[in-house]
């Protein structure tokens, strides 16, 4: 028992010397291959002698660094070219037996040399990168360097990634051209709808200038010959200031149009209740000719340009009493709901963000076929001598509105009155943020 | 009854310098100076005046001097800054309205088109004196 005890206790000491032993060995081994010492070792296993090298591990990079997109070069004290990887070589487009050994300089334009001197001689010490160009025979490349300096074949070696940046600057620079061109339609865009402001502006006040003579003379003809003229003659007299007044409202019309255009629009609370009775007390006079009832319901304070919204609302108004039946009293109701969307069956929300204004009438409509049709520029369904007007009221009624970031709508049957919609956002936040972008864009230039 | 306001137009336009005088010179509250038929010609009169008028009425579109050119000479001239200046043309647009109210004008009104129109344009400026 005691023999049998001793002889297990010799055995496991040299079964623990044995083991020792192996662990020596497999350190040794171990610094053997991290030191690069040998690349190979042989181990006894299971299965007899089986070779192991380092070759699994060296060989994926060495994949990796060959199937690598970028291009990968080292280079020794001297600046020459010890590696590099088949990329780098068809970068250039040279073979890679002609880049090695060649210094790297060679391929730095002559202006460039001195500063990448000066970036290898830093990168020794540390990381770096910097954007450069490198050039072959007839190419001209930009790169960008990523460079490490790391022990090679026991010698320190500076190992630089390049990464072509031909495709990148050609799309930056494409960006550039179309940035450019773009701001340059811009700018000419508005130059041309400036001019053609002016245009309109500069005309409208020259027109005016001839025509209210016609208008001076016309009256003093009236009021100073009355006796000398015949009866014919007065009313050819009376045409022409019934025309000469038209032509003023066309023209007023057409300057007040070519206002809207002009990027100028300054929002403020405006209580549309105001507004509304401001209109009222000017129609004072054809209300009571016409004998029209006008039910305004409480209409809410948005945020707008305070003289357009009054003459979209005085377009609303005048239309509503203009287009009346003959026989019947108009009666116009101007109501309002606020909405949760900008869409005209939104559902309805108090303090909602839209709100919709229905201006409704009595009086003759028209078919709803023509909805589109009236608020086009000049367009009129009624001849001129039905109803007076110069075609422009509803075409600036749809500016304003599309102005103010607003939809317009029209719903009507012919002889059943009309029904005006006009859905306006409370706030001009999201426009006065867009005028604000385009400022920018434009102050940039 | 106090004295006639004495009232200085400039206007290069024929036509309305007829519609002017023959509108106003019956006036009893008022008392015409000789109109000028541009700005320079206005100052030129000023100048060589010791009487100054109660009111100037400017043209805004006239040949050499314009109206708001002429209405910030005016102004800038301490002997005749504290005239009363009304702006006239034939459209008054916003900008206009804006330029003469900051350069100093009283007044700024578009040109009237009837024998009515001008007695109330004279009634306006009077109130303003």
């Amino acid at each position: 028992m005691e023999e049998q005890l001793t002889k297990s206790i010799e055995s496991l000491e040299a079964e623990l010397e044995e083991l020792r032993h192996q662990l020596y060995e497999a350190q040794e081994t171990i610094d053997a291959i991290r030191t690069g010492q040998i690349d190979a070792i042989v181990v006894n296993g299971s299965n007899g002698h089986e070779l192991y090298t380092l070759k699994t591990a060296d060989h994926s990079y060495r994949v990796f660094i060959e199937k690598m997109t970028e291009g990968v070069v080292s280079l020794n004290h001297e600046g020459i070219i010890l590696y590099c990887n088949s990329q780098f070589a068809s970068l250039l487009n040279m073979p890679i037996s002609r880049v090695i050994g060649t210094p790297f300089q060679d391929f730095v334009p002559e202006e460039n040399k001195r500063s990448i001197r000066r970036l290898f001689e830093e990168s020794w010490s540390k990381d770096c990168k910097e954007e450069v160009t490198l050039h072959t025979c007839d190419l001209e490349i930009p790169v960008l360097l990523s460079l490490t300096a790391l022990e090679f074949n026991e010698n320190m070696a500076l190992n630089i990634i390049v990464t072509d940046l031909t495709i990148q600057k050609r799309t930056q620079q494409q960006l550039e051209t179309t940035n450019a061109q773009l701001a340059e339609m811009n700018h000419e865009l508005e130059l041309s709808n400036h001019d053609l402001q002016q245009f309109a502006s500069v005309a409208s006040h020259d027109l005016q200038e001839p025509l209210r003579k016609i208008q001076m003379f016309s009256n003093l003809l009236k009021n100073q010959n009355k006796e000398i003229l015949s009866e014919e003659s007065q009313r050819f007299l009376d045409k022409i200031m019934n025309s000469s007044k038209r032509m003023k409202t066309l023209i007023l019309d057409v300057l007040s149009y070519s206002r809207l255009s002009a990027n100028n629009n300054v929002f403020e609370p405006v209580n549309l209740n105001d507004i509304t009775k401001e209109l009222l007390d000017d129609f004072e006079l054809i209300i009571q000719e016409k004998k029209a009832e006008i039910r305004v319901g409480d209409l809410p304070v948005i945020e707008a340009n305070r003289g357009q919204i009054r003459q979209v609302f005085q377009n609303m108004v005048s239309n509503a009493l203009k287009f009346s039946k003959p026989d019947l009293a108009p009666v116009i109701e101007i109501s309002s709901t606020y909405l949760v969307e900008k869409f005209f069956d939104g559902l309805p929300q108090p303090d909602g963000p839209y709100c919709l204004i229905r201006i409704k009438d009595n009086g003759i409509g028209f078919d709803q076929k023509y909805q589109n049709h009236i608020f086009a520029l000049f367009e009129r369904l009624h001849s001129k001598d039905s109803y007076e007007g110069s075609g422009i009221g509803l075409s600036i009624t749809k500016k304003i509105i599309e102005k103010h970031d607003g939809l317009v709508h029209v719903r009507s049957t012919s002889g059943e009155g009309a029904e005006f919609l006009l859905l306006l956002p409370v706030s001009q936040e999201k426009n006065k943020q867009h005028a604000s972008a385009q400022e920018d864009l434009i102050g940039r230039r | 009854m106090h004295l006639r306001k004495k009232i200085l137009l400039a206007e290069d336009d024929q036509d309305d310098q007829d519609f002017f005088h023959d509108f106003l010179h019956e006036r009893e509250d008022i008392f015409l100076l000789p109109i000028a038929s541009n700005g320079e010609e206005l100052l030129d009169y000023l100048a060589s005046t010791t009487e100054l008028p109660d009111a100037i009425i400017l043209d805004q579109n006239m040949p050499k001097l314009n109206g708001l050119q002429t209405l910030q000479l005016l102004k800038d001239t301490s002997r005749y800054s504290n005239i009363t200046v009304m702006v006239y043309s034939t459209s008054t647009d916003d900008s206009l309205i804006k330029r003469s109210s900051l350069l100093g004008a009283t007044l700024v009104v578009s040109k009237p088109s009837s024998y009515k129109g001008y007695q109330r344009m004279i009634d306006e400026l009077i109130r303003h004196l």
